[in-house]
């Protein structure tokens, strides 16, 4: 298998900055990243995502990815779908805090004390979706004792942006399409030697391959192994 | 709908200098410049909204970045707006390379530090922009 940037959920927040709803899903997304689970889970800014390139939007379709919105737009689900995939799981604030009697926060600059306990509550929430799509027995989310000052500014939510997923667009059935992380499994596969059956089951890791198109998309992707391993003047003729 | 000056912060999630400009929004429309002075969801512009386009199109808008890839600015660009004004928290940075953020949730003292020195840069911008005719002041502190 190439060597891949470990899986891990990308949590897609929404940040609002018009609702105190959308202070609250950052600050309950910042939690998780930075302290409940920041070896489980990337995050990449939402309006980064949406200008982004393939590589920015291709950031969705390798990790599996919680959206949470701060009002029913649902900017980071629709966003996450629109450009990238589905998100795996997603959260809505006011549903959750009805949902949990929790009061909705009411300034959109700062959480106090009032709040922390929404913000507590929906970081625990999201934790837990993390380990459920991970897989990972599902665990109490016990939050570490506080930072020092030091190990706080030594601590920072693992951001993706800068270091998308690169993907290569082939022409397969007669269309462009993206396969994400192609790049990397081809230079991994050529170092490994390995057959272009192999690299397609590479490919079908990362990527969702619809069962109608596998064909199509097998020939591409021995064509394109092909391609790479051809003798560079040959490549460049 | 009365005008206002529209500030746009972009609030990089991953990035300290996302949560220094998203502060320094805070800091103009809450307590320098309320009633003057507003802000709108990026992501909801972004993803096409039909009024928060309208309102960076028809309204004075400032922008806040945090990194170089300015999406405040390309975000209000694409929807049709043209920032009066384009800050990057980079620059104050440069200015007072004393302050070191401690961290995107929790800015510490020095960031705090270097988002006022921002928001009190904003404000004499939107000082200019609303005078002589600019959007009316509906507040005075």
């Amino acid at each position: 298998m190439p060597i891949l940037p470990k899986k891990k959920v990308g949590l897609i927040s929404c940040s609002g900055e018009e609702l105190p709803e959308g202070t609250l899903s950052r600050a309950a997304t910042l939690k998780v990243l930075e302290r409940l689970r920041p070896k489980d889970t990337v995050t990449l800014c939402l309006p980064l995502f949406l200008a982004g390139n393939d590589k920015e939007r291709a950031f969705a379709k390798f990790y599996p990815t919680i959206a949470i919105d701060g009002c029913d737009q649902r900017c980071a689900a629709r966003a996450t779908e629109q450009y990238s995939a589905k998100p795996t799981a997603s959260i809505v604030i006011p549903e959750f805090l009805a949902a949990r009697g929790l009061d909705t926060p009411k300034t959109r600059r700062q959480i106090d004390a009032a709040d922390a306990r929404a913000v507590d509550a929906l970081a625990q929430e999201i934790a837990r979706r993390v380990d459920e799509i991970l897989g990972v027995q599902p665990a109490p989310v016990i939050e570490p004792p506080a930072l020092t000052v030091a190990e706080s500014a030594a601590v920072t939510a693992s951001c993706s942006c800068g270091s998308g997923i690169p993907v290569m667009r082939l022409k397969i059935a007669g269309k462009e399409r993206e396969v994400v992380a192609l790049p990397l499994i081809l230079e991994e596969s050529r170092k490994n030697n390995q057959s272009p059956d192999e690299v397609f089951d590479a490919v079908k890791i990362y990527n969702a391959i619809p069962a109608e198109l596998e064909s199509a998309y097998r020939d591409a992707i021995v064509r394109a192994y092909s391609a790479f391993n051809a003798p560079r003047e040959k490549r460049e003729a | 709908m009365s005008q206002r000056v529209i500030i746009v912060p972009c609030s990089g999630i991953g990035k300290a200098y996302g949560s220094v400009g998203r502060e320094a929004m805070h800091q103009l429309v809450e307590e320098m410049r309320p009633g003057v002075t507003d802000t709108v969801c990026l992501s909801l512009l972004t993803l096409g909204d039909a009024d928060a386009q309208a309102q960076v199109r028809d309204q004075p808008t400032i922008t806040i970045d945090g990194c170089p890839s300015a999406c405040a600015k390309v975000n209000v660009e694409a929807a049709g707006g043209k920032p009066a004004a384009e800050y990057r928290v980079y620059d104050v940075y440069r200015a007072h390379r004393e302050l070191k953020v401690r961290s995107v949730s929790e800015l510490g003292d020095a960031g705090r530090t270097m988002a006022r020195l921002l928001a009190e840069e904003i404000a004499a911008k939107v000082d200019e922009l609303t005078k002589d005719g600019g959007p009316l002041r509906e507040t005075e502190s």
